[in-house]
């Protein structure tokens, strides 16, 4: 005879879990350690891990949207977030188990060079035209054509 | 809004169109099918019978079969888009953006569907990242003011 089914236990969809990179501007006022513990203290049922560039953390959709509401209010300007395929401490992701760094960590590290200036431009929000772009006649592509010749 | 970026997985164009409200297109989330479905044997190694005939929408028969791939994951996010951001010249350990051959058709893919697109280039300097940001953010505005 099987066990009966516990009604507060119900299967959980492999689609409406998520994975969040959050990621700690260069200027953040927070360290690392600070923002998994302020993760923590949110006693939400998250899987958090803590990372070098922030932490990595895993859950339902709807929990781990509302964390990651939270921890940006902590310093808005400073935290950024991205969402992220593999879940925290995937082996066929994490450094432990592969050696090396990961796929991802080289793309992350040459925005993280960027986002100094990008958390100042979101400071100080700026006016600017956006131009649109066109396409241009064939006369015109000629003559750029014949000018690079 | 829908709005899909290029490099699909670039952080800071994701992180700002959620600041905006906006939702990114980004191709972690059509990663994350892959790795965590039972269905696959040794996920991400590989692909379903699916893969191959979704990418044939958008690249033909003889084109090699890397950009037919990654075309199966990327051209889905570009048709389901309502607007979106192109940042060319990104460098090349962009994850896994690097095919050449892929970002060209992904690029046509998006300019070819006649939404709103904002092209910018990968920027260099602390003066070219501000104008980026503002650039980035006065788009989402106006995307705003066109819908209500």
């Amino acid at each position: 005879m099987s066990p009966p089914k516990n009604p507060e236990v119900t299967e959980k969809n492999p689609d409406d879990q998520v994975t969040r990179m959050i990621i700690l501007g260069p200027s953040a006022d927070i360290s690392q350690t600070e923002l998994v513990r302020i993760l923590h203290m949110m006693e939400i049922p998250l899987t958090i891990k803590s990372t070098c560039y922030g932490a990595v953390i895993g859950g339902d959709k709807d929990v781990v949207e509302q964390a990651v509401q939270k921890i940006r209010e902590v310093d808005e300007y400073n935290i950024f977030t991205k969402d992220r395929g593999f879940p925290p401490g995937d082996p066929r992701r994490c450094r432990a188990k592969r050696g090396g760094a990961r796929e991802g960590f080289h793309q992350l590290e040459k925005e993280f060079e960027l986002l100094e200036d990008v958390s100042k431009a979101l400071k100080n929000p700026q006016k600017v035209k956006v131009k649109e772009c066109k396409k241009i006649s064939p006369e015109e592509f000629r003559k750029i054509a014949e000018e690079c010749k | 809004m829908k709005i899909a970026i290029f490099p699909p997985n670039s952080l800071i164009l994701a992180d700002l169109v959620e600041r905006r409200g906006h939702e990114p297109l980004v191709l972690q989330s059509e990663i994350r099918k892959k790795v965590t479905s039972s269905e696959i044997d040794s996920p991400p190694l590989n692909i379903t019978e699916e893969d191959p005939i979704k990418g044939l929408k958008y690249a033909a028969i003889e084109v090699p079969s890397g950009v037919r791939g990654r075309m199966a994951i990327f051209g889905p996010l570009i048709d389901e888009a309502d607007a979106a951001m192109i940042m060319e010249d990104a460098p090349f350990g962009f994850g896994c953006i690097g095919c050449a051959r892929t970002n060209e058709l992904c690029m046509f893919n998006i300019r070819k569907r006649n939404i709103p697109v904002l092209e910018l280039k990968y920027p260099t300097s602390k003066e070219e990242t501000i104008e980026l940001v503002n650039k980035i953010n006065e788009f989402l505005d106006s995307l705003e003011e066109k819908n209500g």
